[in-house]
């Protein structure tokens, strides 16, 4: 049942929301595309350059900061993956267990609760060349110890994905553990009786059973990739040179530290433009597997 | 029948090999997951001397608070050298209204687009889903140069009105999701009785919604607590949260590098966020859920 | 195939028994039903012997092997679940393959049972089909085949028809009831419904409190109900259960009610010696009553009451009588029913030789 559209105040009640939608997410975005069409610096121009629209794109194409982002992204959402697989086997260790459930959830979650700045301080301690982990391993015996990460180009992307695995692994094994304890106890009574290998059980039932969390997971997953920038800030704040930056990180320099208003609407533009190519798919696919599971289910 | 006494006793089933292999190494992952907080905990109540030996992982010899003192009211973000305390209390303030209106105009969207009558509700709903996934970084600009417009920009009020705006396509969904499920009689029965839109939002969504309302505010909490993008972008010098002031010392800082200070200054700013994850864990866990259903 | 039986069995939850001491002995062939209100135990017996659960003490032995000790995949036996609980993902074909696969039986093997399997429940034409797609009886019947192929000696079902609507639930009554006679095998079937109970079982066991109140054939337990639960579990309408008092009128045993009236006992069966003056219960069963029957003939006994209520339920009617201030069920032909009017007071004979006597404070059948 639902109320008649007939009086005002539902009208009223709606315009906040609307009107956020329609200016601070539509109108923003229209304006930013705009931007980045336009030879504006650091002042917004409004007039396209119709000589040449897409020069900022093609700047930005051969700027070796952005491509350097672009790997980084592959790189980083490829090492948080691990994270997933990381949160199912947790989750799958806790629900076969069962004791001690309520302790290791909680610990396994509290990086989620604590700000990405705190994540960075934390764990650039822990990499320390000087007083960190290196220090400790090598007075212990192992001079080759070598984790000097963070200041090394070649490694300072991995040290970031150890930190955001490490803060974001708990998010994953709790939504893992909810899929988990929506499967009917019955089919593993059944998979018992049946005599079939935990492994099997789990990589032929219960795996394919929660697709819709691995898809869930997998979208929330890139959608925090994209938006990262917090982890790179206070890990490496895009050091050593270049080597850690992510289009979030280069936009955001883009327009605050190099003040060019065009250029890093362009390189927004682009983040938008791979959210909706990496997402698009994914939400469909789920949405038309949802459907499809509905309708299978009468 | 249970004249027999027991016949056949049975041992109790030891534990079994597999569950300790289970234990030993949920509990080996769990010491993973303590090492960040273990080693700030005892940096910051180490002195300076201890720190410089470089064992990260051994107790303090000498506990002593300093650090964290320092912290609270003498150490430098940028030019200011009044400690963390002030960035502390902006937090406080920017929390506030912050939550209270991305709270607010989520609830009530999701209260109309959930029981009332709305033609385009398909459609906006769809629209709200697509949103939540829009990166931050297309609309900064132009929402800076709104909040300028509006006069407010660099103000406590212009990054509670951008939290507003981030939260509530999120937000309204998950209200809208809540108020969906309310079995159908009751709200039947409340147009009977008063077809006010306010007055039922007052009389009957608002005692049904005691659970949902306190899974949005832990969530909405710790993300604008640890909020830092939007606390730099849009706050001026004296609104900045503590966030910013913490990246600010930890990055910003001249001459020899006080890691105990540092750490007590992470611990500081964690802190809030923690207790209420530690007392409130069950409802943190329920806003993950609720936050994922949009995906 | 095996006998099964259970000695000793205990089954503690931390401080609560659920079983004590509970023995029963399967045959052979036997189609068992475990029949009982729900918390009963019926179900924790049956996972202990499908080795879900662990026994606190006891020993549970299908033919000559202790199994009690032994992982569920063992014991060599398969069960069909309440929910069915089809592996989601895996085609018909492939539910009926996966616990074959897991034994490392040859493909030709595994290829001939499930084609037997199919063409005895009819799965041909769904083989392909994941079980989303199957309506309930259909899931249903692929639960049973999941289970048949295994070529199992002891077949478990625990409640498999409580999912489907009325009809189904009577064709697939008589599709299992089929199976048995076909192929043999020992059963034990868990259920709360008594119709499957009766019309299925070759042995029922009651339970009540985790204990077996009486174990015999369908029969068995409707005409000699053991004990008041019983008689008043089994059977619906449910028996009727006056208490009385045992008297000797001129020599012959007689029931006094609470109003005096007397109803002789002469022809009644005790399987104990018995004392007057006992307190008892009179059970009798609404349709052994005898309408309009004219004179007092050897044998029965003869009740005059008036009419409360007539209740029609389709092929039959009952006609409730008051009888010492309470119900009395009285089944009756639907036009003898139509004919009948409240108020009015119409007599009926009850056989004695049907009688049913329970002692009032034991409730132990006499």
């Amino acid at each position: 049942m639902r109320l008649r559209w007939s009086r005002l105040s539902p009208q009223l009640a709606m315009l906040p929301a609307v009107s956020i939608t329609l200016i601070a997410f539509l109108g923003s975005i229209g304006w930013t595309i705009l931007m980045s069409f336009t030879r504006s610096r650091r002042l917004p121009e409004y007039a396209v350059d119709w000589e040449r629209p897409f020069r900022q794109y093609n700047r930005l194409f051969a700027d070796a900061g952005w491509q350097i982002s672009l790997t980084n992204l592959i790189v980083l959402a490829l090492g948080s993956a691990m994270a997933i697989v990381f949160g199912f086997i947790l989750a799958a260790l806790i629900e076969r267990e069962r004791r001690g459930e309520d302790f290791f959830r909680t610990v396994f979650l509290y990086p989620l609760a604590v700000s990405l700045i705190v994540t960075g301080v934390a764990w650039r301690w822990i990499f320390n060349p000087q007083y960190g982990i290196q220090h400790v391993l090598q007075s212990m015996g192992w001079e080759t110890a070598a984790f000097n990460w963070l200041n090394d180009p070649t490694t300072a992307m991995y040290a970031i994905i150890i930190a955001s695995v490490w803060q974001s692994s708990g998010f994953y094994m709790a939504l893992m553990l909810a899929g988990l304890k929506g499967i009917n106890t019955e089919i593993w009574s059944a998979a018992r009786l049946d005599g079939v290998g935990l492994f099997r059980v789990y990589f032929e039932i219960i795996i394919p059973m929660m697709k819709f969390t691995f898809l869930t997971c997998a979208i929330l997953l890139s959608l925090g990739v994209i938006k990262a920038f917090d982890i790179i800030l206070a890990m490496t704040n895009g050091g050593p040179g270049q080597s850690t930056w992510v289009p979030a990180y280069f936009t955001i320099n883009a327009m605050a530290n190099k003040g060019n208003l065009g250029y890093a609407s362009a390189a927004a533009t682009m983040m938008l433009a791979i959210t909706l190519v990496v997402f698009l798919p994914l939400v469909l696919l789920t949405v038309w597997q949802q459907r499809a599971a509905k309708k299978g289910a009468i | 029948m249970s004249d027999a006494g027991v016949m056949f006793p049975r041992k109790p089933r030891r534990i079994r090999g597999r569950s300790i292999a289970v234990i030993v190494f949920l509990a080996m992952a769990a010491m993973f997951f303590c090492v960040p907080l273990y080693v700030l905990i005892v940096t910051s109540f180490k002195d300076m001397d201890q720190i410089r030996e470089g064992a990260i992982f051994s107790l303090p010899i000498r506990w002593t608070w300093e650090a964290w003192r320092f912290a609270w009211f003498d150490a430098c973000s940028g030019l200011s050298c009044e400690g963390l305390q002030q960035g502390f209390w902006n937090s406080v303030v920017i929390l506030v209204p912050s939550l209270i209106a991305s709270i607010a105009v989520s609830m009530i969207t999701g209260y109309a687009l959930a029981i009332w009558d709305i033609k385009w509700a398909g459609p906006f709903l769809f629209l709200l889903f697509l949103t939540a996934f829009v990166p931050f970084q297309i609309i900064m600009y132009p929402l800076i140069r709104l909040t300028v417009m509006m006069g407010i920009y660099g103000s406590t009020t212009a990054i509670a009105f951008v939290h507003t705006v981030l939260a509530m396509p999120v937000l309204t969904l998950i209200f809208r999701n809540f108020y969906k499920d309310i079995p159908s009689d009751i709200i039947k029965a409340a147009i009977m009785d008063s077809g006010s839109f306010w007055r039922i939002f007052v009389e009957i969504i608002l005692p049904l919604s005691g659970n949902i309302l306190i899974v949005v505010l832990i969530l909405q909490i710790t993300s604008i607590w640890n909020d830092y993008l939007v606390g730099v972008t849009f706050g001026g010098l004296g609104t900045k949260p503590m966030t910013v002031h913490l990246a600010n010392m930890v990055t910003v800082s001249t001459g020899t590098v006080s890691y105990n200070v540092n750490m007590a200054a992470a611990l500081l700013t964690a802190i809030p966020p923690l207790v209420i994850y530690f007392v409130l864990g069950k409802f943190f866990v329920q806003g993950i859920a609720a936050g994922a259903i949009k995906g | 195939m095996p006998r099964v039986s259970f000695e000793h069995i205990v089954k503690r939850y931390g401080a609560v028994t659920v079983l004590d001491g509970l023995n029963l002995d399967v045959e052979d062939g036997d189609f068992l039903v475990l029949l009982g209100p729900s918390g009963c135990g019926k179900s924790t017996l049956l996972n202990l012997i499908a080795g879900l659960q662990d026994v606190s003490s006891g020993r549970i032995m299908i033919g000559d092997r202790d199994v009690t000790e032994l992982d569920p995949k063992d014991r060599g036996l398969s069960m069909v679940f309440q929910s069915y609980a089809l592996y989601p993902t895996k085609s018909v074909e492939g539910n009926l393959r996966f616990g074959l696969a897991a034994r490392k039986l040859p493909k030709e093997e595994a290829d001939k049972r499930i084609q037997w399997a199919a063409d005895l429940l009819q799965l041909q034409p769904l083989m392909r089909r994941k079980p989303s797609e199957l309506s309930g009886g259909q899931r249903q019947r692929v639960a049973i085949g999941r289970a048949l192929v295994k070529h199992a000696d002891v077949l478990l079902f625990d409640e498999p028809l409580s999912n489907l609507d009325a009809k189904l639930r009577s064709e697939m009554r008589l599709e299992i009831k089929k199976l048995h006679d076909t192929l043999n095998p020992t059963i034990i079937y868990v259920t709360h419904d008594q119709i499957e109970a009766m019309t299925m079982a070759t042995k029922i066991a009651i339970m009540q409190d985790g204990e077996i109140q009486q174990f015999g054939t369908p029969d068995d337990v409707y005409e000699n109900p053991a004990n008041l639960f019983v008689a008043s579990f089994i059977g619906s309408p449910a028996m009727n259960l006056s208490p009385a008092r045992l008297e000797l009128k001129a020599g012959n045993a007689t029931a006094t009610f609470g109003d005096g009236t007397q109803l002789s006992l002469v022809g009644a069966t005790f399987d104990h010696a018995v004392q007057a003056g006992r307190d008892i219960m009179v059970g009798m069963r609404p349709e052994h009553f005898i309408m309009d029957a004219t004179g007092t003939a050897d044998g029965h006994s003869m009740l005059q009451l008036p009419v409360i209520m007539v209740e029609r339920t389709g092929s039959d009617a009952l006609i409730s009588l008051d009888f010492v201030g309470e119900h009395l069920f009285v089944r009756a032909e639907p036009d003898r029913a139509a004919r009948t009017k409240t108020g009015e007071t119409v007599s009926v004979h009850y056989p004695t030789a049907k009688l049913n006597l329970f002692d009032a404070q034991t409730g132990l059948r006499l």
